[in-house]
C-alpha cells in the first residue's frame, strides 16, 4: 500500500491533539522524538487506498525557537521530508495561525488549513469566505469540529487529494518593491544550492535568525549582506527583522479583514472572563489552586484504594492457586516471592497513576493549568522561580519523570536545571504504596493528612534546594513568566481518557521492564546461597542490609530489611512495599511491620522514602536533560537531605517523648 | 505613557517594547508594538491582556518593559 507522511502543525491550544485523535483513533503510540526526549505522539490510518501516517507536533507561533519543544516542532517542519502538512488554526485566532501557514509557505511545504473550532465563530456571530481564503492563501481550507467528530471526513479527503495531485504554485507574499529589491539583492548572494527555497533563506537572514544564519554562514558572504541590511535599516530607522513582522502581520490581517462575514454581534465570553477573574484573583486564586490539588489527591484515595485492595486479593489468589502445581522448590519461590510479589504491587497501585494522569490530562484540557501558572507566578518567583515552573512541579506529584520533560516550556538553562533539581523531592504516586502501606498500618484515623503533610513536606524541601543552589551556582534571578490563556472549555472526554491511557501505557511498559529485572535480583539475592533460608540474614541480600542498616540506626529504622528496601526503591520507589512485602515471608504484612516500627519511625521512614534519592529512571531522564554533573549532584544531596531530614524528625521527637 | 505594570485595568496601545528579546517574546505571541491590548488583570502578580481573542499572562519582568498609552 501506498504510504505518506501528515504532520499536525499549529498555535498550542488549536485542537491540533483533537484532531490528531480523531484521525486515528486508538492506533496510535506515545514514544520520544530521536536524541531528545520531548512526548512525540504518532498515530496512522487507511483511507482509501493510502496508509497514512500522522504525526502530532509541539505547538509553535514562529519559526524562530524559544524552547526546546519548540524546535522540535521547527526541525521538523523545516528538514523532514513530509507529504502533507495540516495546520490547525483556531477559528478565533485566524490570524496567528495564518502567520504561521506564510512562513511555512515560503518553505514550499504542502499544506492544508483545517480551521478548527467553527462552533465558536456561530458564537462569536461571524464567519469566513472560505472561497475567497482559498483564493488569496493558495491553499485548501477545511472546516472541523474536532471535539465533535465533525468535518474529519472532509479532512481526510482533502488530505487524500492532496496526496494524489501536484502542486507547484505557493504563496508568495509581495513585501513592497523596497524589500523586495533588497530580498533579490540577497539572493544573488546566494551562490549555493540549498535544500531551502532561496527565497527563505534569503528572507531567515533578514529576520535575524541567529541560529539558521549560523548554520549556513560558511555558505555566505555575510560581511556584504550586513552590510546591505545595514543600509536600509539606517534608511528605514527600525531594524529590518520588525519590519518584515510588521508587514507579514499587516497583509495577513488585509486577508482576514477581506474574508470575514460579520453577522449579528454574538454573546462574548464572558462567561470565561468571570471565571478568570475568580481564578487567577491575588486571594482566591491561590485558595482555588490548593483546593483543587487536595480534593484531586482526595478523589484518588477514595476512588483508587478500593481498586487497589480488590486487585491485591486476586494476586493474593493467583499465589495460593498456585500452591497446588506442586512446581520445585526453586521455581515455585521464584514465581511466588520474585515475580508476583514484584510485578503484582507494580498492577495493584495501577489505578492510582491512571488517577493521576486523568486529572492531570482533565486540568490541561480544560485550560486550568495556565492559571496555575499564573497564580503561583508570584509566590514561584519569591522564591526564585519561574511561574511556568509549577506546571512540571505539579505534575512530578503524578510521576518525576514526565515532570522532568516538562520542564522543556522553560526558555531559560537555569529556570530548567533548578526546577530539575526540585523535582525528585516532589511525591510522585511511586512513592504512594509506600505511604498507603504505613498510614494504613499506623495512622488509620489521619491517613489523608499524613499522607498530604508528606507531600507538603517534599515541596518545601524542593523548593528550599532550589533557592540553595540559586544561590550557589547562578547568582539566580529566574526569567519572567509569560503564557497563554486558552479560553475554558469543558474536558473533551476522548481526549482526556486517550491521553491517560497512553501515559499510563507508557509507564506500566517502562516501570513493568525495570521492575520485573529489579524483583528477579532480589529474589536472586534472598535465595542464595542458602536456599532454605530464603530473605534472612544468612543470604546475601541480609548482609548488604546490615551494613546499610548501621546509620540508618539513627533515623530510627536501624534494621536490615529496611536497608534493603530502601536499596531497591532506587531501582524503583515502588519497589519499597513489594521489598518488604519479599522479606518479610508470607505472614500478614501489616502485622509484621508493627512489630518493626512504630508510629514515629514509621513517619521517619516515609520521609526517607520520600527524599533520599531519585530513582533510577528520574535520574537516567535528568542526565539526558540537564547533564551527568547535575544528576550527579541531585543523586547526593538528596541522600544527604533524606538522612538529615529523617534523623531529625525521629530524634526530635524520641526526645520529646522521652522528656 | 506608562509602564505596562503600573496601569489599571483598560485599554492600551502598546507604544514600545524596552528589550529586543523582550519584543521577540511578545511577537512569538501576536502582540506587535502598536498593537491594542485590554488588560484585564493589573499588578501584582502578573498582568493579563487581551488582544482580539488572545489572553496572555505577562510576569513583573517583562511587564515593566512595556510602554503602553491609555486609549479612550
Ligand atoms: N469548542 C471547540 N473546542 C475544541 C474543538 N477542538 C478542540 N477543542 C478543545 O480545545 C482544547 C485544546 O485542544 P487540544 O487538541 O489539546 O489542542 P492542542 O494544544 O493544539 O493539541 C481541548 O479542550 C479540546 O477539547 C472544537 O472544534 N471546538
Ligand atoms: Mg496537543
Amino acid at each position: 500500500m501506498e504510504e505518506k507522511i501528515i504532520g499536525i502543525a499549529g498555535n498550542p491550544n488549536t485542537g491540533k491533539t483533537t484532531i490528531f485523535n480523531a484521525l486515528t483513533g486508538s492506533k496510535q503510540k506515545i514514544g520520544n522524538w530521536p536524541g531528545v526526549t520531548v512526548e512525540k505522539k504518532e498515530g496512522e490510518y487507511i483511507y482509501k487506498d493510502i496508509k497514512f501516517h500522522v504525526v502530532d507536533l509541539p505547538g509553535t507561533y514562529t519559526l524562530l525557537e524559544e524552547s526546546e519543544d519548540q524546535k522540535i516542532a521547527i526541525d521538523f517542519l523545516t528538514r523532514n521530508k513530509v507529504d502533507v502538512l495540516v495546520i490547525v488554526a483556531d477559528a478565533l485566532n485566524l490570524e496567528r495561525s495564518l502567520y504561521l501557514l506564510v512562513l511555512l509557505s515560503e518553505l514550499h511545504k504542502n499544506i492544508i488549513v483545517d480551521l478548527n473550532m467553527v462552533d465558536l465563530l456561530e458564537k462569536e456571530g461571524i464567519d469566513y469566505d472560505i472561497g475567497h481564503l482559498e483564493k488569496l492563501l493558495k491553499v485548501k481550507f477545511v472546516k472541523t469540529i474536532g471535539n465533535r467528530n465533525i468535518g474529519i471526513d472532509d479532512l481526510k479527503e482533502e488530505i487524500y487529494r492532496n496526496c494524489k495531485e501536484k502542486r507547484d504554485e505557493y504563496l508568495e507574499f509581495n513585501y513592497g518593491a523596497e524589500i523586495e529589491k533588497l530580498i533579490a539583492e540577497i539572493i544573488n548572494n546566494l551562490n549555493f544550492s540549498s535544500a531551502y527555497p532561496l527565497r527563505f533563506v534569503a528572507l531567515k537572514i533578514l529576520e535575524k535568525d541567529e541560529k539558521f544564519i549560523k548554520s549556513i554562514s560558511n555558505l555566505i558572504d555575510y560581511e556584504k549582506i550586513n552590510q546591505i541590511i545595514f543600509e536600509i535599516e539606517k534608511k528605514c530607522g527600525k531594524s529590518i527583522d520588525r519590519i518584515l513582522i510588521e508587514k507579514r502581520y499587516a497583509i495577513i490581517h488585509g486577508i482576514v479583514k477581506e474574508c470575514i462575514i460579520l453577522k449579528k454581534r454574538g454573546l462574548k465570553f464572558e462567561l470565561t472572563e468571570k471565571i478568570d477573574k475568580i481564578l487567577t484573583d491575588n486571594l482566591t486564586g491561590p485558595l482555588i489552586f490548593l483546593s483543587i490539588m487536595f480534593l484531586i489527591f482526595c478523589i484518588v484515595f477514595s476512588i483508587g484504594n478500593p481498586i487497589q485492595n480488590l486487585l491485591e486479593l486476586t494476586i493474593e489468589n493467583f499465589r495460593k492457586f498456585l500452591s497446588y502445581f506442586h512446581l520445585p522448590i526453586w521455581l515455585d519461590s521464584l514465581i511466588k516471592n520474585g515475580i508476583i510479589s514484584g510485578v503484582g504491587s507494580v498492577i495493584s497501585f495501577l489505578p492510582n497513576i491512571f488517577l493521576y494522569f486523568l486529572f492531570f490530562s482533565i486540568l490541561e484540557d480544560t485550560g486550568y493549568i495556565a492559571r496555575a501558572a499564573i497564580v503561583s507566578d508570584r509566590l514561584m518567583h519569591k522564591l526564585g522561580l519561574h511561574g511556568k515552573s509549577s506546571i512540571p512541579l505539579i505534575l512530578s506529584f503524578g510521576c518525576n519523570v514526565p515532570a522532568i520533560l516538562g520542564t522543556r516550556t522553560l526558555e531559560d538553562k537555569k529556570d530548567k536545571i533548578l526546577t530539575c533539581l526540585s523535582i525528585p523531592f516532589m511525591s510522585c504516586s511511586a512513592r504512594l504504596p509506600i505511604y498507603i502501606l504505613f498510614t494504613g498500618i499506623f495512622f488509620i484515623k489521619y491517613q489523608s493528612l499524613i499522607i498530604f503533610s508528606l507531600y507538603l513536606l517534599g515541596l518545601i524541601i524542593g523548593i528550599l534546594s532550589m533557592k540553595l543552589f540559586g544561590h550557589i551556582f547562578f547568582k539566580y534571578e529566574s526569567s519572567p513568566l509569560i503564557i497563554e490563556l486558552p479560553p475554558f472549555r469543558m474536558p473533551y472526554w476522548r481526549n482526556v481518557f486517550i491521553d491517560s491511557w497512553m501515559r499510563t501505557k507508557y509507564f506500566l511498559k517502562k516501570a513493568g521492564t525495570i521492575i520485573f529485572s529489579g524483583s528477579l535480583i532480589l529474589w536472586f539475592l534472598s535465595y542464595f546461597p542458602n536456599p532454605s533460608k530464603y530473605g534472612t540474614e544468612f543470604n546475601w541480600i541480609g548482609k548488604i542490609g546490615n551494613l546499610i542498616s548501621i546509620p540508618l540506626k539513627t533515623s530510627g529504622f536501624g534494621f536490615w530489611q529496611a536497608g534493603v528496601a530502601l536499596i531497591f526503591g532506587i531501582y524503583a520507589k515502588e519497589l519499597v512495599v513489594s521489598t518488604f512485602g519479599t522479606l518479610f515471608g508470607t505472614g500478614n504484612l501489616q502485622d509484621v511491620l508493627k512489630g518493626y516500627f512504630t508510629p514515629v519511625s514509621a513517619y521517619s521512614f516515609m520521609i526517607m522514602s520520600l527524599l533520599y534519592m531519585p530513582c533510577i529512571a528520574t535520574f537516567w531522564i535528568l542526565k539526558k536533560e540537564i547533564g551527568f554533573k547535575w544528576a550527579l549532584i541531585s543523586f547526593f544531596w538528596s541522600l544527604l537531605i533524606g538522612w538529615i531530614s529523617s534523623t531529625l524528625f525521629y530524634q526530635i521527637f524520641i526526645f520529646l517523648k522521652g522528656g | 505613557m506608562k509602564r505596562l505594570s503600573e496601569v489599571e485595568e483598560g485599554k492600551y496601545k502598546i507604544v514600545e517594547i524596552l528589550k529586543p528579546g523582550k519584543t521577540k517574546k511578545m511577537f512569538n505571541l501576536g502582540i506587535l508594538i502598536g498593537d491594542e491590548i485590554e488588560v484585564k488583570k493589573s499588578c501584582p502578580g502578573p498582568v493579563i491582556i487581551k488582544k482580539g481573542n488572545t489572553s496572555v499572562a505577562i510576569g513583573y519582568g517583562i511587564a515593566k518593559d512595556i510602554i503602553v498609552e491609555k486609549v479612550e
